[in-house]
C-alpha cells in the first residue's frame, strides 16, 4: 500500500503543475477575450475596461492564485462568452460525456478481450489473420478519420445511424464505436499475446497434469494471468478516451465535455477553458492512477503479505 | 535407506513371476516435427513400472527422460512433439488411445506427475488453496469446504509448516522447498496409482534436495504407491531406486535393479557415468569424464547411438543397430560388446 500512497502523491503533484501550465497555456496562446462579449466597434478604453474588471489586468500569478481560491472555494466561475455557470456546464455536459465515454470503455473490453482470445486460441489461422488485420487498422487509422469515413459510410450511404446529435442509442453507437476503436485494436493484440505468452508457461503443464478440464486451465488460470496487463492498462485505455474525446465530440457533435473545451479554446473563455483542460487532466491523472490498483488487485505478486 | 532388496517389487521385471506391471510402456516413439523434418526423440521405449516399487529413469539432459514421462502423461508439447508409434498401458487401458477427456479423468487420480521448477510450475495469481481445491473438485464429487479441508490436510501430510494459513498462499509467498511440497500434495491429494517426479529436486538447495527426496519416498512407501523418478543424480538413484533404466540418446540402453547395476554395468554408457562419479573419501587426481558429445537426433548415427564415444565399440556396432535384449545371466541391456566393469 506504500506504492499506493507514493502514487497518490504523485497524482497530486502532477495535478499541481497542469494547473499551472493549462494557466499560463491558455494566456499565452493570443487572441482577444473582449471579441466575443464587446462590439467590433468597442473602444481600446473599453476592452482594457472590461479586462480590468474581470482582473485579467494583474501579474498572472496573482490571476493563478485568484482563481485556485475560488475554485476550492466552490465558485466555478462563469463562462465570459454566455455567462453560463460552469458548475452547470459540467453537470449537464459531464452527464454526455459520461455516457459517452462509458460506452466506449466497454466496447474496448468486450470487444477486444473475446476477439483477442479468439486470435490466441485460433493462432495462424485465418480467423487470427482476419482479427489482427483489423487491430493494425485499427491502431493505424486517425479517429478523425475514421470518425468522417463512419458517417459517410453508415450515416450517408447506409442510413443505419444519425450522423451527430445526442443522446439517443442510434446516435450513441457511432461515437462511442470510433472512440473506442484504438482502444480496442491494443487490447486485441495484449490480449493475444499475454494468452500465447501464459499458455506456454509451466503452470499450464502442472494444472492439466492435474487433471483440470481445459476450459478451467484456458478460460480461468491463462485468462486470469493474462489479464494482469490487460487490466493494469485499462487506466490508460481512460485517458485515451478522455483525449479522443475532444476530436470525436466535435466531429458528431456530442455536446460533451471535450466539445465545450474545443470551443472554449477558440472563443478565449478563459474560465471555461482552464477549468475543462483541468478536468480532462484530473481523468486522466484518476486513469493512471486506477491501472496502479488495479494492478496491484490482479497481480497478488504485488500485494502485501 | 533400508537396502532396496528387502522391498517385495525390487526384483526385476523379468525374474518377477506374479508381478504384472501396473504400467506397461512398448516400443514408444516420439517425434519433433521442426523446419520440415521429423526427428525421433524417443526411439523404441519400453519399460514397465510395478506396483509398489521406485523406477528410476537416469540418463544427461536432452537424453528423452521428461519427453517419455511427458509422453505417459499425454502432456507433450503437441505441436512439434507427438508420440508416433507405441503404446502405454495402464491398467488394460493403452493411454494413447484414450479420448482426452478420459485421459483428463486419470491425470492426478491414477498417474501424477510434479516436475522440475517450483516456481514456474505453479499459477502465480491463485492461491496453493484454490488450485490443489480445484484439483480435488474436477475428479470428485466435494463441496468446497470438503475439497479445502482435504487440500489443508495434503499440506500437512507433505510436512508444510503451518498448513492451514499456507491455503491461502499464493506461490511466490513460499520458498522454493515450501512450493515443492505444494506441488507434491497437489499430486497426491487424489492418491495415485503412480507418481512421476521429474527431476523435482533439481532445482532446490542441496539440503532442501535430501528433504524432498525423503518426503517422496516416505509418500510413496506409506501409500503403496509406484513412482517412476526421473533424475540425473547417480546418488540420488543409489539412495531411492528399485530399478533403474538408463537412457542414451532416446533410447533405453540398460535396465537393471539398482544393486546390480551398482555392481556390475554392463552397457560401456552406463560404466561411464558410474566412473565419472566422483567417490566420497576417496582421493583422486581427475574425474573421468565421458569423451565427445551426445550426436544430436538429426545426426544419429545408423548403428549404435553411442559407437562415436564408445572405448569398446567394434566394427558391428557402427553399421548395425542394437537391440535391447536380455544376456545368459538375465541383465537387460543394448549393447554388442559388453565388457566387465572396473572401476
Amino acid at each position: 500500500m506504500k506504492n499506493l500512497a507514493a502514487r497518490t502523491v504523485y497524482m497530486v503533484v502532477v495535478l499541481v503543475l497542469s494547473s499551472i501550465a493549462v494557466f499560463y497555456a491558455i494566456r499565452l496562446s493570443g487572441g482577444d477575450v473582449t471579441a466575443a462579449r464587446l462590439p467590433a466597434s468597442a473602444t481600446y478604453e473599453q476592452r482594457e475596461a472590461f479586462k480590468d474588471q474581470l482582473g485579467l489586468n494583474d501579474p498572472i500569478y496573482q490571476q493563478y492564485f485568484n482563481y485556485i481560491g475560488r475554485v476550492l472555494g466552490g465558485d466555478l466561475g462563469t463562462s465570459l462568452t454566455n455567462n453560463a455557470q460552469i458548475s452547470d456546464l459540467l453537470l449537464n455536459h459531464g452527464r454526455n460525456s459520461l455516457i459517452l465515454g462509458a460506452a466506449a470503455f466497454l466496447l474496448v473490453f468486450a470487444v477486444g478481450i473475446p476477439l483477442g482470445m479468439l486470435a490466441s486460441l485460433r493462432r495462424n489461422s485465418w480467423w487470427d489473420g482476419g482479427i489482427m488485420t483489423f487491430s493494425v487498422a485499427g491502431m493505424a487509422v486517425p479517429n478523425f478519420w475514421l470518425a468522417l469515413l463512419a458517417v459517410w459510410l453508415f450515416a450517408t450511404v447506409l442510413g443505419w445511424f444519425p450522423s451527430a446529435g445526442c443522446c439517443s442509442p442510434r446516435q450513441l453507437v457511432l461515437p462511442a464505436v470510433v472512440l473506442a476503436m484504438e482502444g480496442i485494436a491494443l487490447t486485441v493484440r495484449m490480449t493475444r499475446s499475454a494468452m500465447l505468452e501464459n499458455l506456454n508457461q509451466d503452470f499450464v503443464r502442472t494444472l492439466r497434469a492435474g487433471g483440470l478440464a481445459e476450459a478451467s486451465v484456458i478460460g480461468r488460470h491463462v485468462f486470469r494471468n493474462a489479464l494482469v496487463p490487460i487490466v493494469s492498462l485499462a487506466g490508460l485505455r481512460i485517458g485515451q478516451i478522455v483525449g479522443y474525446a475532444l476530436v470525436v465530440e466535435t466531429i458528431f457533435g456530442w455536446p460533451g465535455l471535450g466539445q465545450v473545451l474545443v470551443n472554449a479554446v477558440l472563443r478565449r473563455d478563459y474560465p471555461v477553458a482552464q477549468f475543462f483542460s483541468l478536468v480532462l487532466v484530473t481523468l486522466v491523472l484518476l486513469g493512471n492512477w486506477l491501472a496502479d490498483v488495479g494492478y496491484t488487485m490482479v497481480n497478488p505478486r504485488l500485494r502485501r503479505a | 535407506m533400508p537396502a532396496p532388496a528387502d522391498r517385495p517389487a525390487g526384483t526385476a521385471s523379468a525374474s518377477d513371476p506374479d508381478g504384472r506391471p501396473l504400467l506397461s510402456v512398448r516400443g514408444l516413439r516420439t517425434a519433433v516435427a521442426a523446419g520440415g523434418e521429423t526427428f525421433d526423440v524417443v526411439r523404441d521405449l519400453s519399460l514397465d513400472i510395478y506396483p509398489d516399487e521406485v523406477l528410476c529413469l537416469v540418463g544427461e539432459s536432452g537424453c528423452g527422460k521428461s519427453i517419455t514421462a511427458l509422453s505417459i502423461m499425454r502432456l507433450l508439447p503437441s505441436p512439434p512433439v507427438h508420440v508416433s508409434e507405441g503404446s502405454i498401458v495402464f491398467k488394460g487401458r493403452d493411454l494413447l488411445r484414450l479420448k482426452s477427456r478420459q485421459m483428463r479423468r486419470l491425470r492426478s487420480d491414477s498417474i501424477s506427475m510434479i516436475f522440475q521448477d517450483p516456481l514456474t510450475s505453479l499459477d502465480p495469481v491463485f492461491t496453493v488453496g484454490d488450485v490443489i481445491t480445484e484439483v480435488i473438485r474436477s475428479h470428485r464429487k466435494a463441496s468446497r469446504p470438503e475439497a479445502r479441508r482435504m487440500a489443508g490436510e495434503a499440506l500437512a501430510k507433505v510436512g508444510l509448516p503451518d498448513p492451514a494459513a499456507r491455503l491461502d498462499s499464493y506461490p511466490h509467498q513460499l520458498s522454493g522447498g515450501m512450493r515443492q511440497r505444494v506441488m507434491i500434495a497437489m499430486a497426491l491429494v487424489l492418491d495415485p496409482d503412480i507418481l512421476i517426479a521429474d527431476e523435482p529436486t533439481t532445482a532446490l538447495d542441496v539440503t532442501v534436495q535430501a528433504q524432498i527426496l525423503d518426503q517422496l519416498i516416505n509418500e510413496q512407501r506409506r501409500r503403496n504407491m509406484s513412482m517412476l523418478l526421473i533424475t540425473h543424480d547417480l546418488a540420488v538413484v543409489a539412495a531411492v531406486a528399485d530399478r533403474v533404466a538408463v537412457m542414451y540418446a532416446g533410447e533405453i540402453v540398460e535396465e537393471a535393479p539398482v544393486d546390480e547395476l551398482f555392481e556390475a554395468p554392463r552397457h560401456p554408457y552406463t560404466q561411464g557415468l558410474l566412473k565419472a562419479l566422483p567417490q566420497v573419501g576417496v582421493k583422486r587426481k581427475r574425474l573421468h569424464p565421458i569423451p565427445g558429445l551426445v550426436p544430436p537426433p538429426q545426426l544419429m548415427p545408423p548403428g549404435c547411438g553411442f559407437a562415436p564415444r564408445c572405448p569398446c565399440a567394434v566394427d558391428r556396432c557402427w553399421t548395425e543397430h542394437p537391440e535391447l535384449s536380455d544376456d545368459p545371466d538375465g541383465r537387460t541391456f543394448r549393447c554388442f560388446n559388453p565388457q566387465p566393469f572396473t572401476a
